[in-house]
């Protein structure tokens, strides 16, 4: 019975560990960086969800669409000033693509992390949960209503996006994109635009993810720490750029730690991840999932 | 190619006279800061100075983009660290043990690295950082975790330590120097600019870019014994990915893939944060801000605007480098 609970909740957690990795993957996709602040995403989201309804007495189902647009807000303002120089015949960084990228997003987390501190202050706040019932049964399983619920809409926004990727107009330009910069320029495709729209909706859905989790993890300026490295191991553990790898990584990892946290050591719980991360770095650069074209 | 390798050693040649002007400077210092405070955050900088040089050998001039140059000052304050704690041992054994160590270390991530670039390497490097920083932080019978290991000092006076840790950062510039001029200079600049290309020259790859790591981490191990020593304190808040970021900030504001940079920005950098810690503690946005704003437009740092002030009048600007120098 104890294994059916530690599975379920691990896929729960998995599922809003998805919601931030699918972006990471995107965002890699199309770009070909990583993006160091996306922790703090997740904390702007964590942030606007639980203090515009703190303020402003808002139901909680009002401030989750307001979390998601400060998320998008704040994604496509990070491309629009600080990653066109990455493809936009800025010359003096030439050779040092990569270097300039790593420079900018941590510095950008730095500033946020840091900003928020000042501003709002170093103290946690709880978000409001989106269902008053504290406890559902099913069979062996016990989580809270607000965990259920977080999970559905999770489900659901994840199934979104990948439609919307998979089928829309704007998704299949994206796609191409990723593919091939310069031969999705040729054929016609405003290749800024769909870098900005990568941006805006992994901000979003980062955030998201800050919003639905706030009520179980407080919002503080260092919060978005922890869900940014799950993500780079499950970005990096499903290959780098792909979608699907990193839906499915998300759920294995959730499912991990779940068992880990029960039945490995607690405080080296988060090194686990990590050593993952070298391992399949080394060993398995394309990921369980990755294309072998995407080089290394 | 030869007009290009003298052009490469006359610059190399100005950024060590510009970073011997900050030396001397830093040595007069003292005559006019007598409050030992001061004098103590000056020590601090030379702390900070050393591992921005040695990251930026690694960075700058290698192009290999490592996130781990705080693990090593902390690795190498452990060292000393815990070799006193635990043995006894004197600080003439530590902290060639410090060096020894760190460089070692550095060495087998230099290897296990070596296949990857570009985001797989600040990534893993990224995680070697953490998992060094946690174990440490967690082996609670050993390093008695988050509540750190009290070093023995070394010198009573501090201008004693000024004056050593000023000492040794001549030294590692000067080596660095004289490493740039040498061939290895442009075996490691050559793999930087296109990896490719340097093979097919005849560099070798693994050789060089093993060595660069090992040397980077060398340094930093010295750091951050000399540091554990002086501050007669180490915890695993040395590794945090913050101190990190303070490092990339002060090469970044001084100018990456130069002398005078690194030094430089970690003077300015961490002399200006102790001002700035008292009007409220604005100082890392103003750094995350300041660094970001240089990324984005002042590529070269600080160095940018000195070397193009010190450039002949009458010339016309140089379009900005494409690679660094």
């Amino acid at each position: 019975m104890l294994l059916i609970d530690l599975t379920v909740n691990g896929l729960i957690i998995g599922l809003f560990y998805a919601l931030m990795a699918i972006g990471l993957s995107l965002i890699f996709g199309i770009l070909r960086i990583v993006n160091f602040a996306h922790g703090e995403f997740y904390m702007i989201g964590a942030y606007a969800y639980t203090l515009i309804a703190l303020f402003f007495g808002i139901s909680p189902w009002l401030t989750l669409p307001c979390a998601f647009i400060a998320g998008m807000a704040l994604g496509w303002a990070t491309e629009r000033l600080l990653m066109r120089p990455l493809y936009s015949g800025y010359a003096s960084w030439g050779v040092m693509k990569d270097e300039y990228a790593v420079i900018i997003t941590f510095a950008l987390s730095l500033l946020l992390i840091n900003l928020v501190d000042k501003v709002i202050g170093p103290n946690g706040y709880r978000g409001p949960s989106l269902v008053a019932t504290t406890r559902v049964e099913i069979g062996p399983f016990m989580a809270s209503g607000h965990r259920l619920m977080a999970a559905g809409i999770a489900l659901l926004v994840l199934i979104a996006v990948g439609l919307f990727v998979r089928y829309s107009y704007w998704g299949r330009q994206i796609q191409a994109v990723a593919q091939n910069r310069l031969g999705a320029s040729l054929a016609g495709i405003d290749t800024a635009k769909a870098s900005s729209i990568v941006f805006a909706l992994s901000g979003g859905l980062a955030a998201l993810a800050g919003a639905l989790l706030s009520p179980i993890i407080n919002a503080t300026p260092d919060v978005g720490a922890f869900p940014a490295v799950k993500s780079y191991v499950i970005v990096v553990l499903g290959g780098m750029g792909s979608i699907p790898g990193a839906a499915v990584a998300s759920l294995i990892l959730g499912v991990l730690e779940s068992f880990g946290a029960v039945y490995i050591s607690y405080g080296y719980r988060d090194t686990f991840g990590l050593v993952i991360l070298i391992m399949v770095l080394l060993f398995r650069p394309h990921g369980l999932f990755g294309e072998r074209s995407r080089e290394v | 190619m030869a007009v290009i390798f003298n052009d490469t050693r006359m610059r190399d040649r100005i950024q060590l006279v510009f970073s011997l002007g900050i030396f001397a400077l830093v040595a007069l210092l003292p005559a006019i800061v007598r409050n030992e405070y001061w004098q103590g955050v000056l020590i601090v900088s030379m702390y900070f100075a050393m591992l921005a040089a040695a990251w930026n050998l690694l960075a700058g001039y290698t192009g290999q983009f490592s996130l781990a140059p705080a693990a090593f000052g902390m690795i190498g304050a452990y060292v000393t660290g815990l070799l006193s704690y635990h043995f006894n041992a004197p600080p003439l054994v530590g902290i060639p043990a410090a060096v020894v160590v760190a460089a070692a270390i550095g060495f087998g991530l230099g290897r296990i690295v070596l296949r990857l670039r570009g985001p797989y390497l600040a990534l893993t490097t990224l995680s070697f950082a953490e998992i060094c920083r946690l174990v440490i932080s967690n082996s609670i019978e050993i390093t008695r975790g988050d509540l750190g290991l009290n070093v023995p000092g070394i010198f009573d006076h501090r201008l004693t330590w000024y004056y050593v840790m000023l000492g040794v950062l001549v030294v590692i510039q000067l080596g660095l120097y004289f490493l740039l001029r040498a061939p290895a200079g442009l075996y490691l600049r050559a793999i930087r600019d296109d990896e490719i290309a340097a093979a097919s020259r005849g560099v070798k790859i693994v050789l060089w870019k093993t060595n660069a790591f090992t040397l980077s981490a060398a340094i930093s191990g010295l750091a951050g014994a000399l540091y554990g020593h002086f501050a007669q304190f180490v915890s695993p808040e040395l590794g945090l990915l913050s101190q990190t970021g303070i490092i990339v900030s002060m090469v970044v504001i001084g100018g990456l893939a130069t002398l005078p940079g690194p030094i430089g920005g970690a003077f300015l950098v961490y002399v200006a944060s102790e001002f700035l810690r008292d009007f409220g503690g604005y100082q890392l946005i103003v750094f995350a801000l300041l660094v970001i704003i240089f990324a984005r437009f002042f590529r070269e740092g600080l160095w940018g605007f000195f070397r193009r002030a010190i450039e002949r009048p009458g010339r016309r600007p140089a379009p900005a480098p494409s690679a660094a120098e």
